[in-house]
């Protein structure tokens, strides 16, 4: 497969970015969305919200149904297809769109597939490496004392998503990750996989849930809100303690809204 | 069975595959070149050799000349068994060694179930994986290499080759001259596994014990120099 | 062999109820990762390594018939027969025949995941030879009854307890108690050896077959593969007709390879690389030698888009990265081959309906592709086969229609987001003080293990549109 050109010249200061808010983020966490919005506005972004958006076809893909998913991804490419940047705040949707568009699609909506996927970025590595984001004047408003970073698997292996979300936590809420020692393997999560073998899956979700308590974190952090849907919703069944985050909403310091999982 | 089952497999190969000629073939294989090759451990070829003798498990010595040879390995029998007896191939190599300095007492020939010794002088010694390599012959029956307790292999310095590229190009000279050997034996290490519970135990099958003497002009130091990069 | 594969859910089930099983595997999977990336840390060229064995793959592919011809050619002038079997059956009796017409009745056997495949031992017993497995984690499943859990550890599902268990009552111990992991390994040495020393017939695998010199390439670290290859008077060697490389250098070339991603060493113990029959001047070795080359369905394999899962050089890598293999442990997929590479060969060599389940017995976590020496896409693969269940109308129904209607409706933006926002409003409404569900209508599979976590209130496009619709009236107003 042709990998996208994700060179890039100058910072975009004052750049049209389009933000993917993915679907999960718009139904279950819109507050993700919000805190995206603000990043890439403090990092100089002039961000879009394109209104016919709603999902990346990622369920029919995955699902093997390449026919559904087709159209799907030709309504996502012809959406986006101004934007300066498009700003995904997942790894898994930002993947499916870097790569698997072009694997799914043939033609001329291959290659337009192709200059999609070079000009979008998960969000941690556009605040991190693209927009060079700097900390906001004000000191961090809360004082969290550890905080354990799950990797989602599409950020890590097909993006390369490692250190960025790290980097930030340092130089903007000035956080050390306390990281997992399995922190390559699979929460369980896999789209509809959880729900069509839930005891494989539950017993994969559970070692991670494990592997996160025994950091002593008293926070999971994560980019993508598939696997920390997951792990929250474990961590409540089994009456863990720990809050679980999306990681735009630490970076924006914005933890007065419960966490994943929990009530008002 | 067998001839309607290679022609109707050969003919679904030929029908799925492009056809190109012989030359064609061989030219686009010439053209793909050779595999990248691991870094050595050290840049001198016998302390390199060692090391990874060592990291495989073995046991080694290095010696000048025959008559040091014959003496480490009467050493090494004496004070493993209490025994100046060993059996090794018909290798004239070995047969010309003045074993009676040592008071070692070879047998010449394949090894006998319930001897525990053989000695086997090696074709090769391969730098890249630390393996000694021979093939089967009058020299070298298999037997003498699978079934005694200890297997002790000495290697001259000038047949270390760096890698296994090398390895096979002595191996076509021989082919070119003799006609291609029954087996050809890169031994590396005792027998082992880890079948159970994932456990190394040696002497799964083979020799419990591999013990390899470089012979030659081996540089002062490089087997301690080993000893410290290999970690034993 | 006997596939259960149509049960792998039930039988991951029970898999995952044995805690004891359960925990041996977990230890194995922190294990196992970490030999392989000790391995080729410091090989800086691993990557072009890979590049470069898959470049060979491809091309001993693309002229299978040239190299399997010269392959066969130079095996013969070596002294070998050479049979092609189209199928199992075929296999089983070629061997046979040559047991018969040696008058054969102990065979000491090699591993080999093909004759696995094809069910050599229980076709050969049904005749009346005896037939000893003699690779360790072989014979000691060969005793229980059982089959491999994995392709190079066969027995790793086992513990050393239940090892012991199984020699006190097969083996006359007398008072030999076997406490250590050591006496267990010496126990059976000497069962074996003398099943060596007493065998007519001795039949391995081949790791490689090479074409431009006849000879095969057998890689162990017991060393009784090359025992097999060398007591016996008669020396059957069966394997696949992809398994054929152009030159000797690079089968060696793929050992590198091979060797790091399945058991972290640089080379095994024994790498030997076999002609054919006893010559002149040998001392031993067997006087007559065969090659049995199997297709069974490999030649569709070539011919599909799958082509690239005949690279696969079976070192098991993908299984010891596999999240999912080691949840459920290797006899929960059903057949011989496991894992992420067995998910897709079972139905490749069985058939997609017997075995619909193994391609959905993944996260796409990608973590299989990323170790695998072959660079074999396994995840797109399975992505693949689930396409294709998906156009047979293999998986269930009810999740098919299901994803069909969340795809028409994501189609059509404005009826989404007012359906979507009136389902959230609900949920948020039942939800949002608990703040996750325990249970929920049509997310058994999700609450089966874990609360179905509420939304926030309001769906984010819905808030967002609302704000939008309010920028606009203020700038009317002013």
């Amino acid at each position: 497969m042709n990998e996208p050109d994700r060179e890039y010249s100058s910072p975009p200061r004052g750049k049209r970015v389009a933000l993917f808010v993915t679907c999960l983020a718009d139904l279950f966490r819109p507050s993700v969305a919000f805190a995206s919005i603000k990043l890439l506005e403090q990092a100089g972004c002039e961000v879009s919200v394109p209104l016919q958006q709603t999902c990346c076809g990622q369920p029919a893909y995955n699902s093997g149904d390449y026919e559904e998913a087709v159209p799907l991804a030709q309504q996502v490419i012809t959406m986006l297809q101004d934007a300066d940047y498009v700003v995904v705040p997942s790894g898994s949707c930002a993947g499916m769109i870097c790569h698997h568009y072009p694997k799914l699609l043939e033609g001329v909506w291959r290659e337009r597939a192709l200059e999609l996927a070079a000009k979008t970025f998960e969000l941690t590595v556009f605040l991190n490496d693209i927009a060079q984001i700097k900390p906001s004047k004000h000191k961090p408003s809360h004082n969290i004392s550890s905080v354990a970073y799950h990797d989602g698997c599409a950020g890590l292996r097909e993006l390369d998503i490692h250190d960025q979300p790290r980097q930030l936590l340092q130089k903007l809420c000035g956080i050390e990750v306390s990281e997992l020692q399995q922190s390559e393997v699979c929460c369980g999560f896999g789209g509809t996989f959880c729900a069509k073998m839930p005891e494989i899956s539950g017993k994969m979700v559970d070692d991670k849930l494990n592997d996160v308590l025994a950091t002593g974190a008293d926070m999971l952090a994560g980019g993508d809100l598939g696997c920390l849907l997951n792990i929250a919703g474990r961590a409540r069944r089994l009456g863990e303690k720990i809050e679980v985050r999306h990681v735009a909403e630490l970076l924006y310091q914005d933890l007065d809204t419960p966490a994943i999982g929990e009530g008002d | 069975m067998s001839t309607s089952a290679r022609s109707e497999i050969f003919a679904r190969l030929r029908d799925i595959n492009h056809q190109a000629s012989a030359e064609r073939i061989e030219l686009d294989r010439q053209a793909l070149g050779s595999a990248p090759v691991p870094k050595p451990p050290a840049s001198e070829i016998c302390e390199a050799f060692l090391v990874n003798v060592l990291k495989n498990k073995g046991s080694a010595d290095c010696v000048s000349n025959r008559a040091e040879a014959v003496a480490a390995i009467g050493h090494y029998i004496y004070s493993h068994f209490r025994s100046h007896r060993l059996v090794a191939g018909n290798d004239p190599r070995l047969a010309a060694m003045p074993w009676r300095d040592a008071g070692v007492l070879p047998r010449f020939g394949r090894l006998e179930v319930g001897e525990p010794v053989a000695l086997s002088f090696a074709q090769l010694g391969v730098v890249e994986t630390g393996a000694v390599m021979t093939w089967t012959g009058k020299s070298n029956p298999a037997a003498n290499n699978l079934l005694p307790e200890h297997h002790i292999v000495l290697v001259d310095t000038t047949d270390l080759v760096p890698d296994m590229e090398h390895a096979w190009g002595r191996i076509k000279q021989e082919i070119d001259q003799n006609g291609p050997p029954r087996g050809i034996n890169f031994i590396a290490g005792p027998s082992s596994t880890a079948d159970i519970e994932g456990q190394l135990v040696y002497g799964a099958h083979g020799p419990r014990k591999w013990h390899v003497i470089l012979m030659g002009k081996v540089p002062a130091e490089a087997l301690s120099r080993a000893r410290t990069i290999a970690g034993v | 062999m006997e596939q259960h594969s149509e049960t792998f859910l039930d039988n991951a089930s029970a898999a995952l109820k044995n805690s004891a099983q359960a925990e041996r595997r977990d230890v194995i999977a922190a294990f196992a990762p970490l030999i392989r990336s000790a391995a080729i840390e410091g090989f800086d060229e691993f990557d072009n390594l890979r590049k470069h064995i898959k470049r060979v793959r491809q091309h001993s592919l693309d002229h299978l018939e040239y190299y399997l011809g010269q392959f066969e050619y130079q095996a013969v002038q070596n002294g070998n027969h050479v049979h092609f079997a189209r199928n199992s059956d075929e296999l089983n009796s070629t061997v046979l025949d040559i047991c018969q017409q040696h008058d054969a009745k102990r065979i000491a056997k090699g591993k080999s995941m093909v004759t696995e495949e094809t069910g050599l031992n229980a076709f050969l017993q049904s005749a009346g030879l005896e037939v000893m497995e003699t690779d360790l984690g072989e014979y000691i499943i060969q005793q229980a009854g059982e089959t491999p859990s994995h392709i190079v550890a066969p027995a790793l599902h086992k513990s050393a307890d239940e090892i012991r268990e199984l020699f006190q009552s097969k083996h006359d111990l007398g008072p030999r108690e076997l406490p250590e992991t050591v006496d267990l390994v010496s126990e059976a040495r000497d069962i074996l050896r003398e099943h060596f020393l007493q065998a007519e017939v001795g039949i391995i695998g081949a790791n490689a077959l090479i074409a431009e010199n006849g000879y095969s390439m057998l890689v162990t670290n017991e060393g009784n593969g090359d025992l097999c290859a060398n007591l016996p008077r008669v020396l059957i060697v069966c394997t696949t007709i992809d398994r054929v490389l152009p030159l000797a250098q690079d089968a060696t070339a793929m050992l590198r390879l091979l060797v790091r991603s399945a058991t972290g060493q640089a080379q095994t113990c024994y790498t030997s690389f076999y002609s054919g029959p006893r010559r002149e001047s040998d001392l031993d070795g067997p006087i007559e030698t065969h090659f049995v080359l199997l297709d069974n369905k490999r030649s569709d394999i070539l011919a599909s888009d799958y082509r690239e899962m005949l690279e696969c050089i079976r070192c098991g890598a993908c299984l010891n990265h596999c999240p999912i293999y080691s949840s459920v442990g290797g006899h929960a997929y059903g057949w011989v081959y496991p894992g992420p590479m067995g998910s897709i060969l079972t139905p490749l060599l069985t058939s997609l309906e017997q075995s619909s389940a193994l391609p959905n017995a993944c996260t796409s976590c990608g973590r299989c592709a990323e170790v695998c020496p072959a660079d074999i896409p396994l995840p797109d693969m399975l992505r693949d086969l689930r396409h294709e269940e998906n156009s047979q109308k293999l998986s269930a129904g009810r999740w098919r229609l299901g994803l069909k209607v969340h795809a028409w409706l994501a189609r059509h933006p404005k009826l989404y987001h007012a359906l979507t926002g009136l389902a959230i409003s609900t949920l948020h409404l039942f939800g949002h003080k608990r703040g996750s569900f325990v249970r929920l209508p049509m997310a058994g599979g999700w609450t089966s293990q874990r609360d179905f976590p509420a939304p926030q209130g309001k769906t984010f496009m819905q808030q967002h549109q609302a704000r939008l619709k309010r920028i606009a009236r203020q700038q009317n107003e002013h």
